[in-house]
């Protein structure tokens, strides 16, 4: 490929058809980090539509998602209660379409990365958001698209801490990680439920995980009396997901909000803080000493972004991600000094990894979600429905939904927290080649491309081995797969 | 092409669970057939041990985990009992076909799911040293090219080239597979892309199938393949979502139990799939950790260590609760918090290797897990 094709490969998801291509790629993909991004999409399915911004009635902020999932369970029980009006299947239906984000949310995800003009953003918007993976349990379908938006994308230029506490925090991970369930041992909370015969305290799967996964790694050594500390400091963060008191009678959204003024000061469950929950007393983390009070996640959150671990863990897996399926070690250590030299400012960072996968001119194996994005984008080929149809069946175009499940790859899964691995070993199977030899072929058939597989072989300048590879067959359809399929636009080796 | 038409409430359900089938004979391959099959089922998150096969026997349980454990748990013996979620599994241990191993696991002790998962299937010396998997190793050792049945390929099962998997696409707007096509490009392709493209053009000479993706059908399915001449020898059954946290449930109707049902529903397709070939086949459980002895403050269970495996088939000819209890007292628990575990689980994998591939236990010991030393516990489930 030319050089402004092989850096869209490995940095973000190729140049639509009729955008001009860069001179100085690096300074374009540079420049990249700090592009709008509006969410672009199409409002009804054609060929060759041309992306436009969605609607604001389809991008609800998070109040109105919380309020939309209280709304939906509150019906929910209406309807198990087999009251009049909440049981016909019309009504299920209606409940589910009003009320509920995943479907949506995962169509403007698909929308954003075929339409956008922010590609490389959106290729760390990726990486991040699968870095802070939160499943889709509880009423996380209507979290998970709010927080991929705001606590990744659109902290994307800021520093890696603040990125930290944001998602820590937000009520994506918090519920999907059951730290909104926990309270210390010696809180109000516990002290009361201990009054009362009940149960009530510490639970550090959000602690355990903060460690492990999000910051330092094992390799940082850290004791189960690390974890404990962590899960104190966490305690008392969030929202019980979409009901919150153990009556049988669900809360309408009004009771709802007076409770959790009672209970958090606020109706804003990005920054929900249960004092009576919260665990008293200074608490100790990998040696740091850290205040009791809403205060301290951000003061661990901050020590830990800045530790040796977290530098090296993450740089590892940046490189592994953007810049070769092997890193050397001299390219995880340019991203490790960047990093320290600019404190954890990911412009710095993400610069760092750019300049990196630019130098080295090992392929980069892509996974199945970014490879499906690239190829509806280098053919021009219309493969989403249009936000204004969702409720329309469509013979030939999946739901997004479907697409990603039939890829075995969606941040809307129920899935473990570590995410997906960017280790090209783990996605090696017959199955996994199998679908992208059958979705080329859907995207051909039902997409219409806009572009012929000579034009796009022109256009990115295919290597002799995937032309002569598409020019062994003769009809189109054939060699529209093998060119999606070939070794250069998989991020594989040549014979 | 099949149409799944799942709802999007029916594949949250079952998406959790996945099928892998391996060790499947070539056509005109000499070697004497294997003297039976290998399954393994694994539950991902952390089985709850003392959930799934209580120790009501010992007076500490109630007194540590009231709410966790079920009251009408089904009496295995004057010390044991049994969720009660496992109706069918009792039904098995009643015919002398299926055991259970308590206070047992990996020796892993961390408390990590990524690093115990990759030790249960890589069965390494520490978390990551491997990049194949026991079964994996096994099936390459006693010769055997495998097949497997899957999106992914699940770790355990790496290390043999000659693994090839399969599992029904549903993608609107597709046509059945071209061999030539796909032929071609493999041909392109560097060794490394090319061995999983050639794959794909062996599937396409074959032809598709329905296959429903519940655990339960999935695992007829996959019981039904090895029954039949030329099946595959082994296969695996993934269940995630055992990590209960929070509201974790004492009976058949809570978090816990509603996966522990799941699992008998497993090895009752199994049964029904497997058929005459029952006779020769073993399942077993593999988990991470078992979880803590003590409730959590959110009617939930952290990460522990001990927790308890689950043996099903034809091989086993005699019902037993294998355990060297370690006691629930704090003092005789894994640092005050877990149960200890007594028995490492590596000699029960490596017995249920020796009796399905008819491998020696010394070679399995040293080149399947790397432990010359270890213990052999073949009698203890076999005899």
């Amino acid at each position: 490929m030319n050089e402004q094709f092989r850096i869209a490969h490995k940095l973000g998801l190729m140049f639509l058809q009729d955008t001009p291509l860069p001179e100085n790629v690096k300074a374009w993909a540079i420049s990249q980090l700090h592009v709008k991004s509006p969410a672009l999409g199409i409002k009804r399915w054609k060929s060759n539509a041309k992306g436009k911004e969605w609607p604001k009635s389809v991008q609800p902020d998070l109040l109105t998602r919380d309020n939309m999932f209280s709304l939906y369970k509150y019906n929910r029980k209406r309807e198990e209660m087999g009251l009049d009006g909440y049981t016909s299947e019309a009504a299920k239906r209606d409940n589910e379409r009003k009320n509920l984000m995943g479907e949506l949310d995962q169509l403007k995800f698909a929308h954003r990365n075929v339409y956008g003009d922010d590609q490389v953003k959106l290729r760390f918007t990726a990486f991040w958001a699968n870095h802070f993976t939160t499943g889709n349990i509880w009423d996380n379908q209507n979290h998970i698209g709010h927080a991929i938006d705001e606590a990744i994308l659109a902290n994307l230029n800021g520093n890696f801490s603040h990125m930290l506490y944001k998602m820590t925090t937000h009520s994506s991970m918090l519920a999907y990680l059951d730290n909104c369930w926990s309270c210390g041992e010696n809180s109000q909370e516990a002290k009361w439920a201990r009054e009362d015969g009940q149960q009530a305290g510490l639970n550090d799967n959000l602690g355990r995980e903060l460690l492990e996964l999000h910051t330092v790694s094992p390799t940082a050594k850290y004791t189960e009396s690390d974890i404990k500390n962590a899960a104190n400091v966490l305690a008392g963060w969030g929202i019980w997901p979409g009901r919150i008191t153990g009556d049988e009678e669900l809360l309408s959204t009004e009771q709802r909000h007076k409770k959790l003024r009672e209970m958090g000061g606020t109706i804003n469950s990005w920054d929900f803080f249960k004092k009576h929950h919260a665990e008293p007393g200074t608490k100790r983390v990998l040696g740091k000493v850290i205040p009791a009070g809403k205060g301290g996640l951000k003061q661990l959150t901050n020590f830990l972004a800045s530790h040796e671990h977290t530098i090296n863990f993450i740089s590892f897996k940046l490189a592994q991600h953007f810049v070769s399926d092997n890193p050397s070690k001299s390219d995880i250590n340019y991203i490790v000094n960047a990093w320290k030299k600019s404190n954890g400012n990911l412009d710095q960072i993400h610069t760092a990894v750019i300049e990196r996968a630019i130098s080295s001119t090992e392929p980069k194996f892509q996974w199945p979600m970014t490879w499906l994005f690239q190829v509806v984008r280098l053919s021009g080929a219309t493969y989403f429905k249009g936000w204004d149809e969702m409720d329309k069946y469509n013979q030939g175009i999946m739901e997004a939904r479907e697409i990603f499940e039939e890829l075995g790859q969606s941040f809307w899964h129920e899935r473990q927290p570590n995410g997906y691995s960017s280790d090209k070993k783990e996605w090696l199977s017959g199955e996994m080649f199998e679908r992208r030899i059958r979705f080329a072929d859907a995207i051909y058939s039902k997409g219409y491309p806009y572009s012929t597989p000579d034009e796009i072989m022109d256009r990115i300048g295919a290597n002799e081995t995937t032309r002569s590879l598409v020019n062994s067959f003769t009809r189109k359809k054939d060699q529209f797969i093998a060119l999606m399929c070939s070794p250069e636009l998989m991020g594989l080796k040549n014979a | 092409m099949p149409k799944l038409n799942l709802t999007r409430r029916e594949f949250l359900k079952v998406s959790g669970a996945s099928l892998f089938l391996a060790g499947l004979p070539l056509p005109g391959f000499t070697k004497d057939k294997p003297p039976g099959t290998i399954s393994v089922i694994m539950l991902e998150g952390g089985m709850d041990g003392l959930t799934a096969v209580p120790p009501f026997g010992d007076p500490n349980l109630l007194k540590m985990r009231k709410g966790l454990t079920p009251d009408n748990y089904l009496k295995l013996n004057s010390f044991f009992g049994l969720h009660p979620s496992f109706q069918y599994f009792s039904g098995l241990m009643a015919k002398n076909n299926a055991s259970i191993v308590h206070a047992t696991n990996f020796p892993y002790t961390a408390r990590s799911h990524f690093e115990g998962q990759n030790l249960m299937q890589g069965g390494g010396l520490s978390p990551f040293s491997e990049t194949s998997g026991w079964l994996g190793r096994s099936l390459e050792l006693a010769e055997l090219p495998g097949r497997s049945l899957s999106l992914d390929m699940p770790l355990v099962l790496r290390g043999t080239d000659r693994n090839d998997n399969f599992y029904p696409a549903s993608i609107r707007g597709s046509s059945s597979l071209k061999t030539k096509l796909i032929d071609m490009i493999s041909m392109f392709h560097s060794k490394e892309g090319s061995s999983v493209f050639k794959k794909v053009s062996k599937k396409s000479t074959q032809k598709d199938s329905i296959v429903p993706r519940d655990p339960a059908s999935l695992a007829k399915y996959a019981g039904k393949a090895m029954s039949q001449e030329g099946g595959p020898l082994s296969s695996v059954i993934k269940v995630t979502q055992f990590d209960t946290h929070s509201n974790q449930g004492a009976d058949e109707f809570g978090k816990h139990g509603k996966l522990l049902k799941l699992v008998d529903e497993i090895i009752a397709g199994y049964r029904e799939g497997l058929g005459d070939a029952w006779d020769n086949s073993i399942i077993l459980t593999l988990t991470e950790f078992g979880r803590t002895v003590k409730e959590n403050g959110t009617w939930g269970t952290e990460h522990g260590y001990g927790s308890a495996g689950l043996l099903a088939g034809g091989a086993i000819t005699k019902s037993r609760v294998i355990s060297k209890w370690p006691g629930l007292a704090e003092n005789e628990q894994f640092e005050k918090r877990d149960l200890m575990s007594t028995i490492d689980y590596r000699s029960v994998c490596a017995a249920c290797i020796e009796k399905s591939l008819g491998l020696d236990h010394d070679l399995i010991a040293d080149k399947v897990f790397f432990t010359p030393e270890l213990p052999r516990v073949y009698d203890y489930i076999f005899s």
